[in-house]
């Protein structure tokens, strides 16, 4: 057996690569528990993908069969409410374990020299999983799935000229429709695969300039590094237990729990539901777009609101890489973070009373953090660095 | 760091309670499936039944229900035909109602929603189906206009007439039919057709769960084993 891998590798060295890419790799020896939701994240992201592989092979974009579909899934195929309560979840446990993973990465500084490209790989991965995501809930074609499908499609209309036909062209028709399912079904079995590709350039990148750590510092001593496997692998294995607790306990008594009631009423395009609200993973951006009269204006806020995260490197002027050591820095994104709650909770309010004015407040409060970072940054007294780990 | 997290943790309990939002006038029951260790009961379900397809289902249909569908809770197949024949139905029909949604349009002016998933369609769930069939009061606002009155429905007016009466059935096994009965044994009955699934999910889950903490615990130690080698 040996002989016979070395033979392979020798002509196609992929075990070797893969020993110096997932065994031999040298991750700093001081990494913290917040680090773990890297490795939980492609966890999650292989989850999503086999079971919706499995998924596929008994779903129907039909706008007459797809809801019937995901209901003989529940009912009659051998383990399909597992499979389909697994992706539905699943999807809730991906976003969480990447809005943590962004909010590690912006904390410790991640995002610094030499590591821009990596955050970069990053926001696209982020792009991209929106993108999965959204079109992932219009699928079992309930009345969130389908209105949910209208208002964010018709953000495009906002296109000075062209708008209205980009709308048109994305629905293949004149509405919502038969062909918006079936187009919407072809691309979220597509972009998940694209997203594999993407992870893997994400991966190098990380690789190639080593993984940030809380301290920020560049690493030199060899010393300071151990070896990815055993050290890693146990540790995440650890996150992953306790991550795979959490989801279980979703997966098998809440299932519903993070969904929407009326995404059990079959789509239907003449009665608009009281209030179309998006996955909760959605909302503090849903925030920010209703927060703003001006529609035109409130979907650039939105795209910019990510967009935004390209130039943060630059934006954050800081010599120093990682919060610890940034006094100000420190209660600015516990702001930000807390904030963001906040825009998703308004998120799920209807656009009335008080939740406008909250949704605004707390958008100018998110974006100040970006405007303001630059100069803070720049005055910031921060404190002594450890010098050893 | 530690400061950071904590003030998370509480803000995170915080918004997760005003995520779940709150519903009109309905009251939490006791359900016997919320229980950990129960099995659909055979004859709450046979109770339930009744009530929707002597009921109910001259409005509305249960599309993914058939009476083959019955042998997963106790009936045999013996039962189960012999159940179906006295609807004039065969066993892997769906239950669907013979009421025409244009008759139902002239009639109600809205077509009853198929009940299969109504449970999960519905904030409060069955919860709320009892609210609903309990909810039409003997005495209604002087001031109310519409077509029928009640208490759980959004905006309270409802297209649907209150459809459980005093003895509008009799239960083979001699349970007095009030409303209160009836309307139980039909939301349970609901809860069963929405998520059959629900009480073997529950008790596959507390296995799953047991055996992870297990090797959450075995995680544990060996990761502090391995880590323990550097302080040599
Ligand atoms: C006479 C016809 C009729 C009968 C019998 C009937 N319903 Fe209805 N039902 C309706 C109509 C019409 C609606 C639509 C109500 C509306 O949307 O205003 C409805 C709606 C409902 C709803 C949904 C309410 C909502 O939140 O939208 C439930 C639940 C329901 N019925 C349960 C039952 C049950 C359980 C029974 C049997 C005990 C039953 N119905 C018997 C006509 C009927």
């Amino acid at each position: 057996m040996k002989k016979a891998i070395a033979w392979f590798d020798d002509r196609l060295p992929i075990f070797s690569y893969m020993k110096k890419n997932l065994v031999e790799f040298k991750e700093p020896k001081n990494l913290n528990w917040m680090w773990t939701f890297g490795s939980l994240a492609g966890i999650a992201l292989v989850i999503q993908i086999l079971s919706g592989v499995f998924l596929a092979m008994h779903y129907k974009p039909d706008v007459n069969l797809a809801f019937d579909s995901i209901q003989q899934i529940m009912r009659n195929v051998d383990g399909g409410w597992i499979i389909r309560n697994m992706h539905a979840v699943g999807a809730s446990f991906f976003f969480a374990v990447v809005y943590l993973h962004i909010g590690r990465g912006m904390y410790y500084g991640s995002y610094k020299a030499p590591r821009e490209v990596m955050w970069w790989m990053g926001i696209i991965l982020f792009f991209l999983m929106m993108a999965t995501a959204f079109m992932g809930y219009v699928l079992p074609w309930g009345q969130m799935s389908y209105w949910g499908a209208k208002v964010i499609t018709n953000l495009f209309s906002v296109i000075p000229f062209v708008g209205e036909d980009v709308v048109v062209w994305l629905w293949g028709g004149f509405n919502v429709g038969d062909p918006t399912l079936n187009r919407f079904y072809a691309l979220h079995y597509l972009v998940p695969f694209i997203i594999v590709g993407v992870v893997i350039l994400h991966i190098w990148a990380v690789h190639h300039k080593h993984s940030n750590n809380p301290t920020g510092k560049t690493l030199k001593k060899k010393t300071d590094f151990v070896p990815f496997h055993p050290y890693y692998t146990a540790k995440d294995t650890v996150g992953l237990s306790v991550y795979l607790i959490i989801f279980c306990f979703m997966l098998f008594f809440m299932p519903d729990y993070l969904g929407h009631t009326d995404n059990y009423i079959p789509a239907n395009p003449i009665q608009t539901p009281p209030h179309i609200v998006p996955e909760w993973y959605f909302l503090p951006f849903y925030a920010i777009l209703r927060a703003i009269p001006i529609k035109e204006i409130g979907v650039i806020a939105m795209g910019i609101s990510i967009a935004i995260l390209f130039v943060l490197p630059w934006l954050d002027r800081s010599k120093v890489v990682s919060g610890r050591y940034r006094p100000i820095f420190k209660w600015m994104f516990l702001v930000f973070v807390l904030n963001f709650f906040v825009l998703g909770w308004v998120g799920s309010k209807p656009p009335e009373g008080i939740y406008v004015l909250i949704s605004r407040i707390s958008t100018a409060v998110y974006f100040s953090y970006y405007l303001l970072l630059p100069f803070i940054s720049k005055f910031e007294k921060t404190k002594p660095e450890h010098e050893t780990l | 760091m530690k400061k950071i997290i904590f003030t998370l943790a509480v803000s995170l309990v915080f918004s997760a309670s005003a995520f779940a939002s709150s519903g009109n006038e309905v009251e939490k029951q006791e359900w016997s499936f919320n229980k950990l260790t129960a099995n659909w009961e055979k004859d709450k379900i046979k109770r339930g039944y009744t009530v929707a397809t002597q009921v109910c289902i001259n409005c509305h249909s249960f599309k993914y229900v058939s009476h083959r569908n019955l042998m997963e809770v106790g009936f045999s197949e013996v039962e189960a035909m012999a159940m179906a024949a006295t609807m004039d139905t065969k066993i892997n029909k769906p239950l669907l109602s013979a009421l025409e949604p244009t008759d139902a349009k002239d009639s109600f002016g809205k077509i009853p929603p198929d009940l299969s998933v109504i449970n999960k369609a519905r904030e409060g769930g069955a919860d709320y189906v009892y609210a609903i069939l309990t909810g039409y009061p003997e005495e209604i606002p002087i001031d109310f206009e519409g077509a029928n009155y009640n208490t759980a429905f959004a905006g309270h007016n409802i297209a649907m007439p209150a459809p459980l009466s005093e003895d509008l059935i009799e239960y083979e096994d001699g349970t007095p039919a009030t409303i209160e009965q009836m309307a139980h044994d039909v939301a349970y009955f609901l809860q069963w057709t929405a998520e059959p699934e629900l009480l073997k999910r529950k008790k596959l889950g507390t296995y799953v769960l047991v055996y992870l903490f297990i090797f959450a615990i075995l995680a544990i130690l060996v990761n502090r084993r391995i880590w323990a080698r550097l302080k040599k």
